[in-house]
């Protein structure tokens, strides 16, 4: 067995050239290797835009490359549990984005808040409700005047049940205006029910129907925040129509595991900063209507814990 | 080359044409078809970890897979059924027809092959990519018959290399690599080949 | 026409020098990426992503684009030389490609394989090219009922090309269909069968299923019976296919090619199912039904038409709705959204250059693949000739590399892993693995388009059989399984008189 104890004897002898390497992960260098940001979905989707967008601009503050990968499965969290378990040494960011907040409020998962240090929430949008513009009710009024008469005649297609979705159908059903929840796990199908006009009508967020909206296809019709969108002034909140429902908005962060070493999380935080602060930030997050100041620090932390706080007291209703 | 006809030196005896001892052959077809309807009747009580709360509308998440069982359960009753009808008459031919080889089949290399295979995917998080995967092609070309350490030596730490390079350089793949020592022997490396 | 003019323009566009040099590197990267065993084009489109950003718009579609046709095909390579399908929808190419090899027309199949699918391919391209406006709005008519009734009829195809009892095969797809349940449920977000396992609650992926079944299982076989892997000259003709050869399948081929340009549409169903039911439909169809999985020319050339007619296919809802079907197509989305563009009715006024040249390199690419499909299959051919201990090991080591890339998750290797020593004893036993494979491809797929049409439907299942175009399928997908299966019920029948 020559060969086996050759390759003992190399190994050895990498290795210890590798320790005298080692020991090198403190601050003052870092990052000095590339820097892994975990898309907590699969390509092709909103969380998966906005981590490819933020990595290519966090390079350059950064001066590392960061390759993003993407770790979908069970609503982001085969994600953030491989972001948890990885080093906390500042070389893993994960995105962390509402949905799998509220998945954590109906069960899923076992990862917590506490679990993480959010470095910048980036990117916010309330939801709207959308009809096709072949649809028989152009506005909200129209619609949930319709509904009150006919409970659960009109279809909404959402992401799933136990959603920021499912709970605002739930607050509308309250209110008297009952309609359904179709539920669609895939987002193309999603879009495409309403205005294949198989669902009456669709609950989303603008950036992910933008190219919807714009072609004409897709209309808004209510938003469920405390004001109305910059983007859209003609579109009535929900408030306006005497039924309040806001905070539920979908947000997508940037976020590392919990215990990083501080001085990271302020490098990182300021890589953040200039990204967002960048004219090709300002231009994606426009055409996703999704721009907003970053939160940071405690307030991003609250944020989050806040949210699954809010939809798990939603849900046990 | 080194791979014409390397098993004579393995002490195994090849079983003829199927792979499988006689005696477990004869139990194994009504063995299969026995432990999967116990397992359609047992899964469906082990669906769920936690309540369930969501789920209160419509037919509810358990519902599919609680059919799907119910339909394996059913086809694997038939199936020991037609095993059981098959056993009652001469010349009638069991549900599981076991392939016939046209060539030795080596029971104990498969096994060892397996063996090599899963400590490959165990080590792989432990020690890195890198490591594991030229201890892996080392030692399965060296069991596989090829001897020659002039081929091995090289096609091991070159093919590692350009695999490396390939998957972690070029596709930006985070393969594993390693933990503790070994993380900074792959990070090490990694800078060493230029990825990094 | 307008069309034929923008197409013109397209194809102008197309063939300026780095254009055309784009197509051609990324359909070589998408046929070797797909012929590796591990690696499916889709790993391969999604790892190609951070290249397009350094690309124009139009570039970046053109290299995925590439990397897309070839892909689907290269599957076909590693399934007709060494019976492991580089991607899932190469799966039925072992089932008539590989036994041709053993027979030594190794050349032969692959000829057949390549030219089949590059007509599918270049067919669908056609229809994307000049038909995508009505396709689109006739895809839109098509709803989660119908989309259930397509994937019932997949699930069908499945029992009707079983070679073994129909009873075994009922069991390993529902087996299949149980493994796809595990994780996430589609509706409601909870965890199903995780066992208190975390990782769990993320599912099996049927890639990673299919890499351990088949690649596994099959290197081990390698190791157990001393098999030797170079291609044999079979009484010293190791020839191509001829003319003739091809003229004799024209009929799968298109048969095949229909097929997959209608599955293509289908949010969600893309090459696989495609490819799964065009094998079935033509082996009633085929005079020599009886002998498939034998090494039956039809048998090969239909499901790869089908599965390169699906590449055309499934662009048109995403070009002309915006709307991607597969997970191929949203990683073009991907692309495409992070240029800043966003496909969709709009892009045909705002940007009718791009779509055409869009257009213009999907025929392009399906017609070189005929060239890049043979390179790289002799090159692979070559590769063959080393020897099979170096093989299979790198084989092992692309295929724990594919597994742990379909989601940069060590746990998929594990599951891999399990499937493969799984894929093994099934394997010795006689347990046919195929079905199974099926099953965690489409079991998904049914449960959820199930199950959001009974939400839209009031919980009313009648939906299936009063919407005309599903009520169709499913009378469809019924006689299918009746006339398959009858000899088989006829055969029983006179065994028991006797």
């Amino acid at each position: 067995m020559k060969t086996l104890l050759n390759k003992t004897t190399l190994g050895a002898t990498l290795l210890m050239g590798a320790m005298a390497m080692g020991g090198t992960a403190m601050a003052q260098g870092y990052p000095d290797r590339p820097v892994e940001l975990i898309v907590t979905f699969g390509p092709g989707g909103g969380a998966d835009l906005m981590g490819r967008t933020m990595a290519q601009l966090m390079e350059g503050p950064l001066g590392v490359s960061i390759p993003v990968s993407n770790v979908g499965g069970a609503s982001g969290n085969a994600g953030l549990t491989q972001l948890r378990t990885n080093p906390a040494d500042g070389y893993t960011m994960g995105t962390l984005i509402s949905l799998t907040v509220a998945s954590w409020a109906s069960g899923l998962g076992d990862n917590k808040p506490e679990d993480f240090e959010v470095i910048a929430v980036v990117q916010s949008s309330p939801s709207f409700l959308f009809v096709p513009s072949s649809g028989a009710h152009q506005t909200a009024e129209a619609l949930f005047e319709f509904a009150r008469g006919n409970p659960g005649a009109i279809t909404v297609a959402t992401s799933g049940y136990g959603t920021q979705d499912d709970v605002t159908l739930k607050l509308l059903a309250n209110a008297g205006i009952q309609m359904e929840n179709v539920p669609f796990q895939a987002p193309a199908e999603r879009y495409a029910s309403p205005i294949g006009g198989h669902t009456a009508a669709i609950y989303e967020e603008p950036g992910d129907v933008a190219q919807f909206v714009q072609a004409g296809q897709l209309v808004p019709v209510v938003v469920f925040a405390a004001e109305r969108h910059p983007e859209f002034p003609d579109v009535p909140t929900s408030a306006e129509l005497g039924i309040d429902i806001s905070g539920l908005d979908n947000y997508r962060t940037i976020a590392v595991a919990a215990g990083t070493p501080a001085d990271i999380v302020a490098k990182l935080s300021e890589a953040v900063a200039t990204a967002t602060a960048s004219d090709e930030w300002k231009a994606f997050c426009t055409k996703t209507y999704s721009c907003i100041t970053p939160v940071t620090g405690d307030a991003a932390q609250a944020m989050v814990s806040d949210f699954r706080d809010l939809i798990a007291a939603q849900l046990a209703n | 080359m080194a791979s014409a006809k390397p098993n004579q030196d393995l002490g195994q005896m090849p079983q003829a044409g199927r792979g499988i001892p006689p005696g477990f052959l004869r139990l194994l077809p009504t063995l299969i078809p026995l432990a999967l309807l116990v397992l359609a009747l047992v899964l469906p009580g082990h669906m769920f970890q936690s309540d369930q709360t969501a789920s209160r509308v419509g037919l509810g998440p358990a519902a599919w897979p609680r059919a799907m069982l119910m339909g394996m359960a059913v086809f694997a009753a038939l199936w020991i059924a037609r095993d059981i009808w098959v056993l009652s008459a001469a010349g009638r031919k069991p549900t599981l027809s076991i392939p016939v080889e046209d060539t030795p089949y080596h029971f104990g290399k498969a096994i060892i092959g397996l063996i090599m295979i899963v400590a490959y995917g165990w080590l792989l998080p432990k020690i890195g990519f890198a490591t594991a995967t030229a201890i892996f092609i080392l030692v399965w070309c060296l069991f596989g018959g090829l001897r020659n350490l002039l081929v091995v030596v090289p096609v091991t730490l070159i093919g590692t290399i350009a695999l490396l390079w390939l998957f972690m350089g070029l596709a930006l793949m985070p393969l594993p690599r390693g933990a503790g020592v070994f993380d900074n022997f792959s990070i090490w490396l990694l800078r060493a080949t230029g990825i990094y | 026409m307008a069309a034929l003019d923008l197409l013109g323009g397209g194809f102008l566009a197309a063939f300026q020098f780095w254009s055309f040099m784009t197509i051609v590197t990324g359909l070589l990267v998408g046929v070797v990426a797909g012929a590796l065993p591990g690696i499916s084009f889709v790993n391969a489109m999604a790892m190609a992503l951070p290249f397009t950003y350094v690309m124009e718009p139009t570039q970046s579609m053109l290299f995925l684009g590439g990397i897309y046709v070839g892909g689907v095909f290269g599957g076909s390579i590693s399934a007709i030389l060494i019976n492991v399908p580089g991607t899932p929808a190469s799966l039925p190419a072992t089932w008539d490609g590989y036994p041709m090899t053993k027979r030594g027309e190794a050349k032969r199949a692959l000829t057949i394989a390549v030219t089949a699918s590059a007509t599918g391919g270049l067919v669908s391209a056609l229809v994307l090219a000049f038909l995508s406006a009505p396709f689109a709005s006739f895809a839109l008519k098509f709803s989660q009922p119908e989309f259930f009734a397509a994937t019932i009829l997949g699930l069908v195809s499945v029992i009707a090309i079983a070679k073994d009892q129909p009873v075994i095969t009922m069991v390993s797809l529902l087996l299949g269909i149980v493994v796809g349940t595990v994780g996430v449920d589609p509706l409601y977000g909870q965890a199903r069968f995780s066992f208190g396992v975390p990782e769990m609650e993320s599912g099996i992926r049927f890639v990673v299923v299919m890499i351990g079944l088949f690649a596994i299982g099959e290197v081990v076989d390698l190791l157990a019976t001393n098999r030797d892997l170079r291609p044999k000259k079979s009484q010293g003709k190791a020839i191509g296919a001829s003319f003739r050869d091809i003229l004799n399948v024209k009929g799968a081929i298109a048969r095949g090619t229909g097929i997959g340009c209608l599955i293509g549409m289908i949010p969600g169903a893309g090459a696989t199912p495609g490819a799964v039911i065009a094998y079935g439909i033509e082996k009633q169809v085929s005079k020599r039904g009886k002998d498939f999985g034998t090494g039956v020319e039809e048998g090969l050339a239909a499901p790869e038409a089908a599965k390169n007619a699906t590449t055309g296919a499934a662009m048109v809802p995403l070009l002309t709705l915006g709307i991607p079907g597969s997970a191929a197509t949203a990683i073009m989305l991907a692309a495409m959204m992070l240029h800043g563009v966003s496909p969709g009715p709009l892009l045909f006024i705002m940007d009718p250059t791009m779509v055409y040249t869009i257009f213009a390199a999907m025929i392009i690419a399906n017609i070189l693949m005929i060239f890049a499909g043979i390179g790289v299959a002799q090159l692979f051919s070559t590769l063959m000739r080393t020897p099979p201990a170096i093989l299979a090991a790198f084989i092992i080591v692309l295929s724990v590399v594919g597994a742990f890339g379909v989601r940069n998750n060590i746990f998929d290797v594990y599951v891999c892993l399990a499937f493969g020593v799984l894929g093994w004893g099934m394997k010795r036993v006689g347990f046919p693995s195929a079905p199974l494979v099926l099953g965690v491809i489409l079991g998904p797929l049914a449960e959820r388009y199930f199950l959001t049409s009974m939400a839209n439907a009031q919980q009313d299942w009648t939906v299936f059989f009063t919407r005309p175009i599903s009520g169709t399928i499913l009378g469809l997908a019924l006689v299918f399984i009746l006339w398959s299966l009858s000899p088989g019920i006829k055969r029983l029948w006179i065994a028991r008189r006797a």
